[in-house]
């Protein structure tokens, strides 16, 4: 096939019938290409933007030094969304990834239908709502107080619905034939979805797994009645101990009326972004050498 | 529910178990001394941080965090004693009061509000409350409503419709903006009251914004907008090119947010301020006073668990309205040091903190 | 029957996510009940929205104290949410398929033919995917900062009759910006896994290329983008900061146009939730927690509505 645009290449086709599909092939590639720059532009134009600001703010103290009420540094924000993310995520990504396995390979059924239906609407549930609800329940009711504890599990059931329905997904595409033959050299249940079915589906579950990366450390409304903030490095304790997360730094530093907290917003912004971009690039090329 | 909790608690008993290897060198830092937490006012934010980064500085074993939530989760979190300092640019209401009578308002300094505008080519303009009220009711639309020209004789008002911002979020100007409303305007009293959030009537073009940075931009962005932002913002309401307004007081003169205007309507209320301190400075009596002028507050219990987190919060608070009081502090953030009578009251509220 | 391990211990792990929703729906229901009961069916039907007078003392409604004046209605709200949310898939969809195609299947020609001229050329395609893939994490403060800067502005000089550009139509294109890479990155992963055969038995029936594209591979993926559709209107009824700050954040005024400021129930709930603390009588977060299940079931709704679409996609494919 040369080229994108292609001759019609049926010996048979009649000349205007064929020019027009050549026409409409033509229309439609160059729609395609507008939609792209469509959606680049506006995010090449907000990605630059931070990067630029970010990048003007970066200094070392920003990784050495805590918040400490003067705005010095954030390396305990750094710290604290690094392991609020690790816990949300050693939490949700095995329910997440199981309920993907689930869904995908045995809930072609009502059972099935119904936990994707309602994780779908688990989806949908602002983050706002589920903070509001950890607040109660953990922070005032189990008396837990602004804690990592309940930051961690208020994102993991964030971000468990993306998991299972991004992992089920991506195992959907996974051909029959594959499982078949597996089941046909007599593998069990788990050996063909973790020998076959996942490893097929690595990429896809792996961009599951960025999502919910990203979403967790991107998200602030959930974290702000749960995790709390704290100007210093986390306590070590998992309850009674408030945590300091980056996008708090985003959200309240924006609103401030002097250049120095806008200057570190964005670094916290830009630090969020390279850290992702980071474990993205990380994770592609990893994929990459597996395949092969 | 509770299988759930169940689940969630075994499931962080697992990660914890997992985690305390790694943990465990971190607790062994954990503070001797007393960990305390400010929370709430956006508006008092900047300064908190500017006290504690000077306050830790001298008193290397103070151990304070500060937050910015909003005022209504201050008082909430001071309240239920998630906090030990909640900031709040309103006192404590009386029904608050009545509910939990050991709770304290406590003024830590004086902060005010402006009224900015995006007129081209108009330099100056005077406003007043029930100009303002009709603006925001949606009932003076235009800017060249005879109402505005009645104020501003000899001002080329434009024939524009006005495009009222307001903000959106809970917020403590948005309490002491409608506070002047409700004190000058009959009419705003009696329907839309004052509240850190009120029922902004249905406008077409009007905006909500917010924060004050959203404030700001939103005006910028808009031409013939108004709009009310924090004291705080008024270097960078200047550099943007944006109005100030010059507001009727109490006693008929039309007056800018100077500092010496602020601090005429500070001394006017400082003598009728009460011991508890839960006093409105909106509207204050005086030739010169500036209307929109009022405490930032300290909300905290009087009863704490333990002596020695009263003690930590005692002498942090007592340092505020005192040393921090300095201009070195204040003016960055242009608010005012509380006037000898009021910083007195304070101290006084302080030391019952036991 | 034979005992299976392993599909027991994925079921139970799935069902979690239901555990999970019934506790906060069960939360919401209970912690609102109050609310339900003063309101009443007006709470759907009114647009006045009124926290009433938090600073004197309440007064007491059908047997429930609530701060006087206090009123909830909450019509303004499911209109703002509805409007922007739908208005943003329309715009998000066909620049999603049109980028996800361009992606997976123009791209690669154009970097073969590119690269015989400049042989130095980066890869093209992972770049643009990463770039897709790295909006995904930029905070919503900086999409809402991103909107104010640039967005409303240029609505405001070169498309809004008033000059205001804040409002439905800036709130809608913000979100339609943030969902588009949701969408766009789960057609282009199934776009990607179609197999050679099907691709290569379409064009030797001769088709061109974009018919191959159009007639054989997008009808396999349907069932995946109407999932990434769901996900992505998910993401957008719950968006609550950069809609806060675009919105134009209208209370008590029912949106007339596109330029109409709105406010959706996501970004209502983040807005009120710190002065609804301070009501010393907790009816106004009672009533929040009434909203966050009204939006529950406008969720519920428009899942039931997609569920119903992909089983119709499903029949068109067995055919």
């Amino acid at each position: 096939m040369s080229a994108s645009i292609s001759q019609p290449t049926g010996p048979d086709t009649p000349g205007g019938k064929a020019l027009r599909r050549t026409i409409i092939s033509m229309v439609g590639w160059i729609g395609c290409g507008i939609g792209l720059c469509l959606v680049i532009f506006p995010l090449l134009d907000i990605v630059g933007v931070v990067t630029v600001n970010g990048l003007a703010a970066l200094n070392w103290d920003l990784f050495t030094k805590n918040t400490g009420g003067a705005a010095l540094g954030m390396r305990n924000a750094i710290e604290g969304t690094f392991i609020i993310t690790i816990f949300a995520m050693a939490i949700a990504v095995p329910i997440g990834v199981g309920a993907g396995i689930y869904l995908c390979e045995y809930g072609k059924n009502k059972t099935g239908s119904t936990i994707r239906f309602l994780s779908d609407v688990l989806t949908g549930t602002p983050s706002v709502v589920l903070g509001y609800f950890s607040y109660i329940v953990f922070i005032i009711s189990f008396g837990w107080g602004f804690s990592l504890a309940a930051a961690a599990i208020t994102i993991a059931i964030l971000i468990v619905p993306y998991l299972a329905r991004i992992t089920e997904l991506a195992l959907t595409q996974v051909p029959n034939t594959m499982r078949e033959a597996a089941f046909a050299l007599g593998s069990n249940d788990a050996t063909v979805v973790f020998k076959v079915v996942l490893p097929a589906a690595s990429s896809g579950v792996i961009t599951g797994a960025l999502l919910a990366l990203a979403i967790s450390v991107g998200e602030t409304a959930p974290l702000i009645y749960t995790a709390g903030w704290s100007d210093y490095a986390w306590s070590g304790k998992f309850t009674h101990s408030p945590v300091a997360y980056l996008t708090y730094v985003i959200w309240t530093f924006i609103d401030q009326p002097d250049a120095h907290s806008h200057a570190l917003a964005y670094a916290a912004a830009f630090i969020v972004m390279m850290v992702v971009l980071a474990i993205n690039i990380g994770v592609r090329l990893t994929v990459k050498r597996s395949v092969r | 529910m509770t299988n759930l909790s169940k689940l969630l608690r075994t499931g962080v008993a697992v990660l914890a178990i997992a985690a305390a290897a790694g943990a465990a060198p971190r607790a062994a830092h954990a503070q001797v001394d007393v960990p305390l937490i400010e929370s709430g006012s956006s508006l008092l934010y900047p300064l908190f941080n500017a006290w504690v980064g000077s306050y830790t500085a001298s008193n290397p074993s103070a151990d304070i965090t500060t937050t910015s939530t909003g005022s209504g989760a201050g008082i909430a979190q001071a309240i239920k004693g998630l906090i030990q300092i909640g900031a709040s640019d309103a006192y404590l209401s009386d029904t608050i009061v009545k509910k939990n009578p050991t709770m304290l308002s406590i003024p830590l300094a004086i902060s005010s509000q402006a009224i900015n505008y995006n007129l081209p080519g108009v330099g100056a303009l005077n406003l007043s409350g029930p100009i303002l009220a009709g603006i925001y009711e949606g009932k003076i639309t235009q800017w060249n409503d005879p109402a505005i020209a009645a104020a501003n004789p000899g001002v080329a008002l434009p024939a524009h419709v006005i495009v009222p911002i307001h903000r959106l979020d809970g917020s403590g100007d948005t309490f002491i903006f409608t506070q002047y409303l409700s004190a000058s305007d009959a009419g705003w009293a009696s329907t839309l009251k004052f509240g850190t959030a009120v029922s902004w009537p249905a406008i077409a073009g009007e905006v909500g914004a917010k924060g004050n940075s959203g404030m700001l931009s939103a005006l910028g962005n808009n031409p013939y907008g108004i709009a009310y932002i924090g004291i705080s913002f008024a270097d960078k309401v200047k550099s943007a090119g944006l109005g100030q307004a010059a507001l009727l007081n109490k006693s008929g003169q039309y007056v800018l947010p100077t500092v010496e205007n602020i601090s005429a309507a500070a001394q006017s209320v400082a003598t009728t301020t009460p011991a508890d301190e839960r006093v409105s400075m909106i509207f204050a009596e005086g030739p010169t006073a500036y209307p929109i002028v009022n405490y930032e507050y300290a909300i905290v219990d009087s009863h704490q668990p333990a002596p020695a987190i009263a003690e930590a919060i005692r002498d942090f608070l007592k340092w505020s309205v005192t040393e921090g009081n300095a201009s070195s502090f204040l003016n960055p953030v242009h608010f005012l040091p509380l006037p000898p009578a009021v910083q007195a009251l304070s101290l006084t509220q302080i030391n019952n903190i036991q | 029957m034979k005992l299976r391990p392993f599909r027991t211990a994925v079921l139970g792990l799935s069902l979690l996510i239901p555990a999970a929703l019934v506790a906060v729906v069960l939360f919401l229901v209970i912690y609102s009940g109050q609310a339900m009961a003063f309101n009443g069916f007006h709470f759907l039907t009114d647009v006045t929205w009124n926290l009433g007078d938090l600073y004197n003392d309440p007064v007491t409604v059908k047997g429930i104290q609530v701060p006087s004046g206090a009123e909830y209605g909450i019509l303004a709200f499911i209109a703002g949410t509805l409007a922007s949310s739908f208005l943003a898939i329309i715009i998000a969809v066909p620049l999603s398929i049109g980028t996800a195609i361009f992606l997976a299947e123009a791209v690669p020609e154009l970097e073969r033919s590119a690269r015989r001229t400049i042989p130095w050329l980066p890869p093209i395609r992972p770049v643009l995917a990463m770039l897709v893939e790295l909006v995904a994490v930029v905070p919503s403060v900086v999409f809402g900062l991103w909107g104010i800067a640039v967005l409303i502005p240029f609505l405001g000089h070169h498309i809004s009759p008033t000059g205001n550009g804040y409002g439905l139509l800036a709130a809608s294109i913000v979100l339609a910006l943030m969902i588009t890479p949701i969408i766009a990155s789960t057609l282009y992963d199934a776009l990607s896994q179609v197999p050679k055969e099907n691709r290569e038995s379409a064009f030797a029936l001769g088709s061109t290329h974009f018919e191959v594209v159009t007639k054989a591979m997008m009808p396999m993926v349907r069932a995946t983008l109407i999932g990434g559709v769901v996900l992505a209107l998910g993401r957008a009824l719950g968006e609550t900061m950069a809609v806060l700050m675009v919105s134009g954040g209208g209370i008590n005024i029912l949106p007339t146009s596109l330029f109409s400021p709105i406010s959706t129930i996501a970004s209502f709930i983040v807005s009120q939730l710190d002065s609804a603390e301070s009501d010393p009588t907790n009816m106004a977060v009672r009533a929040l927690s009434e909203i966050a299940l009204v939006l529950f079931l406008i969720t519920l709704a428009v899942n039931a509505a997609a569920k119903l679409l992909s089983s119709g996609a499903l029949n068109v494919r067995k055919h």
